[in-house]
């Protein structure tokens, strides 16, 4: 099938991260309803701990806010695989063990390489189009900078790229390269973000009840007894990361490299997108590339004539 | 008496224009040469389908030991312990990378050079492709660096998809990034090639040719005595059996010849070109089985027919083009031709694989000296998909693969992984090709 070449599309989002806190999860929800919305893309889903049920619970996210679609956008969309880091499995998390959402991931190898995948889908991006979102350690970042010819890509495609400092730990030389070596500017969201921007916990009862099975509320359920409210670093960096000139934070100082401050006024409205986005319900997609099937059928035959 | 003499490998029957290479002989083995010294070279081809495959008659449900294998498959399940089929590999330089529509000719330019193609129809570019790599080196103990074959439209001009040049469509192997190798059509241009003096006849000079109906084997009969009168009893089995194989295929062109002029006298095929895609498949593959087995090349690629194709297949009832046929929008009878297409393809390369099998060379078959790779630019034709590209290597390298497996790597694993390996194995070393990430893992015996 052919395709025209689309117009620019809103920012592109790689979101890089452990899936092992409940924020990680909210900041996943929270890209498909901008997804949803058309105010970002979802270009990559990465896992950076060797969790095959997290890999799978981002998978079947994808494919429960896919469902409201149907007809030839259903028969042509794609579902890029989940980057899943490879090693030693690591512990599954509370949050998914008892999960059994659809999905298409049945082993590894039903996943990708997160640096590879990464790359490829940047090399898909506009030009300074796309923002990478991390949340957790900076291992798949750091296999990603070692590839041949990717920090060019990174720059070129790349314009931002967020942190959220609450697993980087886990990894300190692969942080230590990525603030050394990262080529566009970073912005982190220090532990006081998280913890100053509660995603208050009551919203999953409410927001979410829609869908009697929705991942997100189980998985909210499952991390945790409730009633809690979840600090928010993955969600911050998510929402700072698509709108950046939205006034939702302050920066601080200038350069390179620089952190997320709570604007105290912005508080409640950073909340309200939190639980916008987070609760979003799937919408009907429309093709990403107009289905044209009548000009491909006459292409065809004007071939078939010509061959004759 | 036990001697070192042995005869030269690159021994050649000459006499009037003509040169036969001759297929590896015991004679060609010195009495006291190590066992290394006289293993016989790798050779590597690429044979390529366009259009995609019906990919639910495809890969086996199961990983490891091949056993039953799907539909489109079935003709290569007795030959099975030879094959490895491989799940996942990607190209993701064929995708469109914000190049809009173009996948067929992005897919195909993309195949073996491991780029994206420049979305032009004038000053095309890709880049050099991995078997004019290996050519360039392994190249220069053969008469031929590497030939390409094909068997449909070889136009190189006009835009033959969406925008990109019908070279990007029409061609598997690049010279440079600007430079294609078209592929050679005509069974009896290639059968000249590999036998004549490297002079092509004309029209005439060849129908003046053709009213004596002379062998190439009768002018290099005498060569052929002197030979024969050296050898044991197992090399003039070995050299009657190539001799009749070559004497086949010139009976094959003539009739092909004969039955073209018959149809039409004044047709513009060229004039070896049989008719029926059997016929001309079976040509071009027994050429090849000669071409390696008396080691003019050591690398082929055979385009089978052009990406994005209409050909119709009346051959099996089919008179529907190929390309239109793959964008079946997922109705049973139209992926059910495609399939049958599909089949047909991988019966006519099953059949090639069976002869490559019964060539003893060595302590093994022509066929475990060889990679030959069969598979296709695009997985689902219908969507165009790049990712889990139907791939399979047909021979075991040189002794190295553990065949008769598939192996499913992880999704995204870009197929020039797969380039990197087989490059070890042809002896040319290099750290990385088009997006490569690594060599391919998991295929050796250890």
């Amino acid at each position: 099938m052919q395709f025209p070449i689309p117009a620019k599309p809103p920012v592109g989002i790689v979101f890089d991260s452990a899936m092992g806190r409940i924020d990680d999860v909210l900041a996943l929800a929270m890209l498909h309803g901008f997804d949803g919305k058309d105010q970002a893309r979802i270009a990559a889903v990465c896992v950076s701990r060797a969790d095959l049920q997290a890999a799978q619970f981002c998978d079947a996210l994808g494919r429960f806010y896919a469902s409201a679609t149907s007809g030839p956008a259903a028969m042509f969309m794609r579902f890029a695989p989940i980057g899943l880091a490879d090693g030693k499995p690591a512990a599954a998390s509370v949050m998914f063990s008892k999960a059994a959402y659809a999905n298409a991931v049945k082993n590894i190898n039903d996943t990708a390489d997160p640096a590879t995948l990464i790359r490829n889908e940047l090399m898909a991006q506009y030009d300074q189009n796309a923002a990478v979102v991390l949340s957790g350690p900076a291992t798949d970042l750091a296999k990603l900078l070692d590839m041949q010819g990717v920090k060019e890509w990174i720059a070129r495609k790349v314009r931002l790229l967020c942190v959220a400092d609450n697993g980087l730990q886990a990894d300190a030389a692969a942080a230590e390269k990525v603030f050394a070596e990262w080529p566009t500017p970073i912005v982190t969201a220090g532990r006081e973000i998280g913890e100053a921007l509660p995603f208050p916990g009551d919203s999953i009862e409410k927001d979410f009840a829609y869908e009697n099975a929705h991942p997100v509320a189980g998985a909210y359920r499952a991390f945790k007894p409730m009633p809690y409210d979840a600090p928010s670093w993955a969600m911050a960096a998510m929402l700072y990361a698509v709108h950046p000139n939205d006034g939702y934070f302050k920066l601080s100082g200038t350069g390179h490299h620089r952190e997320l401050i709570v604007d105290p006024e912005q508080k409640d409205r950073i909340i309200r997108t939190y639980i916008e986005m987070a609760s979003a319900k799937p919408v009907p997609r429309k093709p990403r590339h107009p289905v044209d099937e009548k000009k491909d059928e006459k292409k065809d035959e004007k071939k078939v004539e010509a061959g004759k | 008496m036990i001697t070192k003499k042995s005869l030269p490998r690159r021994t050649f029957l000459r006499g009037m224009g003509t040169a036969v290479a001759l297929p590896f002989l015991d004679a060609m083995v010195p009495a006291l040469a190590s066992a290394t010294t006289t293993k016989p070279p790798v050779r590597m081809a690429f044979v390529y389908v366009p259009n995609g495959i019906i990919m639910n008659g495809w890969n086996p449900e199961y990983e490891g030991t091949l056993g039953e294998l799907p539909r489109i498959l079935k003709p290569l399940e007795q030959y099975s312990q030879d094959i490895t089929l491989f799940g996942n590999l990607t190209h993701n330089t064929g995708r469109a990378l914000l190049d809009g529509a173009g996948d067929h000719g992005r897919c195909c330019a993309s195949y073996l050079t491991g780029v994206q193609p420049r979305k032009t129809v004038i000053d095309i570019k890709a880049g050099v492709s991995f078997d004019q790599i290996v050519a360039n080196q392994v190249g220069k103990a053969t008469r031929f660096p590497s030939l390409e074959l094909g068997m449909e439209d070889a136009r190189q001009a006009g835009d033959c998809d969406s925008g990109y040049s019908c070279a990007y469509t029409n061609n598997l192997a690049w010279k440079s990034e600007t430079q294609p190798l078209p592929p050679v059509l005509d069974p009896r241009a290639l059968f000249e090639r590999l036998f004549g003096n490297g002079l092509a006849l004309t029209p005439a000079a060849r129908a003046r040719e053709n009213l004596y109906r002379r062998s190439i084997l009768d002018f290099v009969s005498d060569d052929t005595r002197k030979l024969e009168t050296g050898l044991g009893p197992t090399d003039r089995r070995k050299l009657d059996e190539y001799l009749s194989s070559i004497r086949e295929i010139e009976r094959q062109i003539e009739k092909a010849e004969k039955d073209n002029t018959q149809i039409d006298p004044h047709m513009e095929k060229p004039y070896g070109v049989p008719a029926d895609f059997a016929e001309h498949f079976k040509l071009m593959s027994d050429m090849m089985t000669v071409a390696f087995q008396s080691d003019l090349t050591r690398v082929i690629t055979f385009l089978v027919t052009h990406e994005g194709t209409s050909r119709p297949y009346r051959e099996i009832d089919i008179p529907d083009g190929h390309h239109p046929l793959t964008h079946h929008r997922n109705q049973p009878d139209l992926i059910e031709k495609v399939t049958q297409i599909n089949s047909y393809h991988v019966r006519q390369f099953a059949a090639w694989i069976a002869k490559l099998r019964t060539i003893r060379e060595g302590d093994g078959s022509l066929l475990d000296n060889c990679m030959i790779v069969y598979g296709a630019g695009l997985s689902d034709g219908n969507r165009h998909l790049h990712e889990d590209l139907p791939t399979l290597i047909a021979g075991r390298g040189g002794s190295h693969f553990k065949s008769g497996r598939r192996i499913v790597y992880r999704k995204e694993t870009p197929m020039c992984n797969l380039y990197l390996a087989m490059m070890d194995r042809m002896g040319v070393h290099v750290e990385h090709f088009g997006d490569s990430t690594g060599r391919l893992d998991a295929l050796d015996l250890t």
